[in-house]
């Protein structure tokens, strides 16, 4: 059962990031399977008004004040005029927000619930309870997640920290991981060939390239692709670095990414001397981060928090040995064989990174496999079917049994309306925001109040009669869409610029009157 | 499929398939382990019972308790991520990478939801007597305030003669620093014979030249620290109570001029900085690799700088008494009392009552605070003289009594004590001579008693309050946070 969808989040492109390029991948793939998604995020520069992006996904810019980071002023009704006009206009019936730092998505979930739409939040992050700015967010974050449909998290910890955080039920809660286009991340020399197989059609005729054995005095190269940020772990970077070089004439560094930490880098290489061994790239493209991953051996990734760590996945995809952290979500990502995990201490990043160049160099890992096994763990197409799931779930296209499990009976599930869906009675939407504190409870109910009377002037001053109905992009044929499916994942957006461009073009030549 | 049978990773994807499904059936009965209700409803009201079990805990284990907790902590960190593989085949794992089509994506595993929570990880529980010494802290620099105010408003009124105030704070003063010298010499000496013994072990003697041949005079301040963490780096970790004396080691050629010359520029801000600075530099021969018989022509250098610093303060200020005294002639006294109430606040809240002997220059903030509110009452006051009397005694008071009281607690604690005690009598005592109409001695003994009893119960209650409060600590600690990186700082040399 095809729905109409928004994707609702302050990140998007042209801003490069893992939230952005999730939920483009994820729309492609909705629309793919039939749905029809709209995205709906703030303008950015040089970008605003309606766009259309490869496949008919449509992107609406609302102009709004930007304060931090590409996040959104925080009003929490002003959104609520436009974004009414726009999910009437393309008869939305799910609102899926994304990113618990981004404004707009909490007031579009707010609005949604108001207008009786279903909800669907992700969380694509990690956040701690101490310090003041996560407190404020947590308690957003509550607010808005008082009154959802359904949760989708990144990995089990995210899960965690999320329903510790909004306090909900974790029956709420989903975990569907990132993925990645592993046809973007194919290691060198890896032969078409293999891709056919990898679909399981012949897993016995798989030929992987050749393994290139390592001698002892070859040269290996450790990759880190980072921002250069404290939670990053750049510090940790900085120590290892001498150390790790030291232990072995025969290893070589490749750094991409920018950050404030930088300078702290350039310094410790003058310091010592070093420049010659370890190469600082920059700032790199996220469609030529496989060109940089493939000159390389080992991927270190020494970061201090991670929800779910995408880079690690594309690293093990290019075929490279990972050395990461034992932080966060980390730990769920890939398995065993394809990582070495080091606390995130100085010492042990060291020892860990040694002991995988030792097994490197005794060709113990067999890293020209790695590209197919990511290939199978890994797939936005798996990623949009379970997103679809959720969507049954909470819509009642799958029974409450099914979707909730058996033990709904239990105290703690409380929180769901009989039938399974959240009931969009005005009163039982108070109730829960009630819960939300002594003095929150009764501001949040005081906003919802708000909130509805708004609805109520916007019904008598824009009246539902008055929109006009977009028309959808037009459906492809089915012998299309098999042909699509054959394909292999489509190059992200920032690939096909041209085909896009062209098509913005024409059709914006075709809209006008 | 069989590509996965790697032998690091028992388990492959096909078990996960075949294996039968496992429905979430079983609540969460085990009430020792938090279930996923505990996010949500409230928790638990605090148990006392189990904050005594863990006092006792802590003191039963205190000499293995940091080891033991580390080793449980590291055990649980390597169960991370490898907790799919050590259950049995079919039963849900903590993991992403794995398909596991029989559970649900909103499947929550009790056993491990959650299992890495903690729960105020760090709680160090708070004892009674240990908080009451740590109060005396706050105790007398409130009560030094006091002593300061009131003496303020009894020449205001003319009940004290400013001359014998000043001339009675400058002996103690004097006192003090004849103290101060006298354990600064003490524990230098200890330094000495540390560091000598600890040269000829090592005989890294050869190494001193390059020492001073590289040494910039004018970077001497940062230095001698910097140089002597350097030694300890070295391997030197043999001498436990080195830490100790570095403290010290620092504070003989810092805490010796900053409160003097930081003193003199505040105060003599219109005045040329000039002198003050060349002080500053002329200290900086630094003792840091000194030969024995060097010390104490060193010592005597350091006490010359100090009685020139000293006269010159007595003489700036005397030249700025007038001015001062006209400082304030066209603000009304209002608002002279409520300005300098607000930065009698500032100076007690952010007064360093934790610092310890090395700090440089202890809260700049609250000691500037405190010479202002005290420059702005100084101009109420009818004549020269007692403008700079009251100057001085506050700068005696606010910038060189904090620092003897700091090493007196280092040095002495029955001293301390008894330090205590007597500004408690005493500012109880000159705040009931002021506060009374003739200000006879029963007001002065009226006062004194007020003032001890409030002392006691207000020491003795606001502990109790704390730690009465500390049942309501609920940290919440999970893999979620971000790491705390160790570094062990060799990176940067």
């Amino acid at each position: 059962m095809p729905y109409n969808i928004a994707m609702v989040s302050d990140f998007f492109f042209p801003q490069p990031g893992g939230v952005e390029s999730h939920i483009y991948q994820l729309s492609t793939k909705l629309i793919d399977r039939g749905h029809k998604i709209i995205i709906i995020t703030h303008a950015y520069k040089g970008r605003t008004g309606v766009r259309y992006l490869t496949n008919g996904l449509k992107v609406y810019h609302v102009p709004f004040l930007v304060i931090y980071r590409e996040s959104t002023f925080p009003t929490v009704f002003s959104f609520f005029p436009i974004f009414r006009n726009i999910v009437l206009r393309e008869e939305i019936e799910i609102v899926h927000g994304h990113a618990s730092l981004s404004s707009f998505c909490h007031e579009a979930i707010l609005h949604a619930r108001t207008m009786g739409l279903r909800t669907v939040f992700t969380d694509h992050s990690l956040f701690g309870f101490a310090d003041a700015g996560s407190i404020l967010t947590n308690k957003l974050l509550k607010f808005t997640l008082s009154d959802v449909d359904h949760v989708i998290c990144v990995s089990h910890t995210c899960k965690e920290n999320t329903v510790l955080r909004a306090s909900l039920d974790p029956l709420m809660v989903s975990v569907i991981p990132n993925a990645v286009v592993a046809e973007n991340f194919a290691p060198l020399g890896y032969h078409k060939t293999g891709s056919n197989g990898a679909l399981g059609v012949y897993p016995g005729a798989i030929s992987p390239p050749p393994p290139r054995p390592l001698g002892p005095n070859d040269i290996i190269t450790i990759v880190v692709i980072s921002r250069l940020f404290y939670n990053k772990g750049t510090d940790l970077l900085i120590a290892a670095i001498p150390r790790i070089l030291a232990g072995d004439p025969n290893v070589r560094f490749i750094i991409a990414g920018s950050g404030p930490k930088a300078i702290d880098l350039e310094q410790m290489l003058e310091r010592r001397v070093l420049q010659d061994k370890v190469e600082l790239l920059g700032p790199v493209r996220h469609e030529e981060v496989r060109d940089v991953m493939v000159r390389g051996h080992i991927y270190l990734h020494p970061s201090l928090t991670e929800a779910f760590g995408t880079v690690i996945v594309e690293a093990a995809s290019c075929g490279l040995y990972v050395v990461c952290t034992r932080v966060g979500g980390i730990p769920e990502v890939l398995p065993q064989h394809m990582t070495k995990f080091a606390k995130p201490e100085e010492d042990d990043i060291v020892a860990e990174t040694g002991k995988a160049i030792a097994s490197l160099r005794a060709n113990k890992v067999r890293t020209e496999r790695f590209h197919d096994q990511v290939k199978m763990m890994y797939s936005w197409t798996n990623v949009a079917e379970r997103t679809e799931r959720v969507y049954d779930g909470i819509t009642g296209a799958l029974s409450e049994e099914d979707f909730y499990g058996d033990n709904s009976g239990n105290s703690w599930s409380a929180t769901r309306g009989r039938a399974g869906v959240q009931s969009f009675a005005l009163i039982d939407r108070l109730k829960r925001y009630y819960g939300c504190g002594v003095w929150a409870g009764k501001l949040f109910c005081l906003c919802v109040i708000i909130d509805y009377l708004i609805l109520k002037f916007l019904e008598v001053w824009a009246p539902r009669a008055d929109i006009d109905i977009a028309k959808s992009w037009p459906k492809k044929q089915t012998h299309v869409i098999r042909v699509e499916d054959e394909e292999a994942d489509e190059p992200g957006p920032l690939k096909s610029t041209s085909v896009r461009s062209f098509r913005d073009y024409a059709l914006r030549r075709d809209k006008r009157p | 499929m069989n590509r996965y049978a790697v032998p690091a990773e028992p388990i492959s994807i096909q078990d996960v398939h075949t294996s039968p499904p496992l429905v979430p059936s079983k609540p969460f009965a085990d009430s020792s382990r938090l279930a996923p209700g505990n996010a949500f409803f409230p928790p638990p009201p605090p148990r006392l019972h189990a904050e005594a079990e863990t006092i006792a805990r802590t003191v039963s284990e205190a000499p293995t308790a940091g080891s033991s907790s580390y080793d449980r902590r590291r055990k649980r960190d390597k169960d991370r991520g490898r907790s799919g593989s050590r259950r049995g085949k079919g039963e849900w794992k903590k993991l992403l990478w794995v398909k596991q089509p029989k559970y649900p994506d909103n499947y929550t595993d009790p056993p491990t939801f959650l299992s890495h929570l903690q729960r105020n990880p760090r709680l160090q529980p708070y004892d009674f007597w240990p908080l009451v010494a740590d109060s005396t802290v706050i105790v007398q620099h409130l009560a030094s305030v006091t002593i300061f105010v009131c003496c303020f408003v009894g020449i205001n009124r003319e009940q004290f003669s400013p001359v014998s105030m000043v001339s009675l704070g400058s002996a103690g003063t004097i006192l003090g620093w004849v103290l101060w010298d006298f354990w600064v010499g003490q524990s230098e000496a200890a330094k000495m014979t540390s560091r000598s013994a600890i040269t000829n072990a090592l005989d890294l003697r050869n190494e001193e030249p390059d020492y001073r041949s590289n040494r910039k005079p004018d970077l001497d301040h940062s230095r001698p620290a910097s140089r002597s963490g350097e030694t300890s780096g070295l391997g030197l970790t043999l001498v436990p109570s080195d830490p100790a004396h570095k403290h010290h080691y620092q504070s003989t050629d810092h805490l010796f001029m900053s409160p003097i010359s930081s003193e003199l520029s505040s105060a003599s801000s219109t005045t040329n900085p000039q002198p003050v600075a060349s002080f500053s530099t002329s200290m900086s021969p630094s003792p840091g690799y000194q030969s024995p018989t060097n010390i104490l022509s060193q010592r005597n250098q350091q006490r010359l700088t100090t009685m020139k610093s000293a006269v010159l303060i007595y003489c700036v200020l005397h030249g700025l008494s007038p001015i001062l005294k006209s400082l304030t002639k066209s603000t009304s006294p209002d608002s002279i009392w409520a300005l300098s109430t607000i930065l009698m606040c500032i100076n007690i809240l952010f007064f360093d009552y934790g610092g310890g002997v090395g700090v440089k220059f202890p809260a700049s903030l609250s000691t500037n605070a405190a010479l202002m509110s005290s420059t702005v009452l100084a101009s109420r006051l009818p004549s020269t003289t007692h403008v700079f009397s009251l100057t001085l005694f506050s700068i005696e008071v606010f910038g060189l009594f904090p620092v003897f009281r700091r090493h007196l607690r280092h040095v002495s604690w029955r001293g301390h004590l008894v330090l205590t005690l007597f500004l408690v009598l005493g500012a109880g005592g000159v705040s009931g001579i002021t506060l009374s109409k003739n200000g006879g001695w029963q007001a002065m003994i009226l006062g004194m008693l007020f003032w001890s009893v409030g002392a006691a119960l207000g020491m003795g209650g606001c502990s109790w309050w704390l730690i009465g409060l500390q049942r309501y600590k609920n940290v919440v600690v999970g893999p979620w946070d971000p790491a705390r990186p160790v570094i062990r700082g060799g990176g940067w040399e």
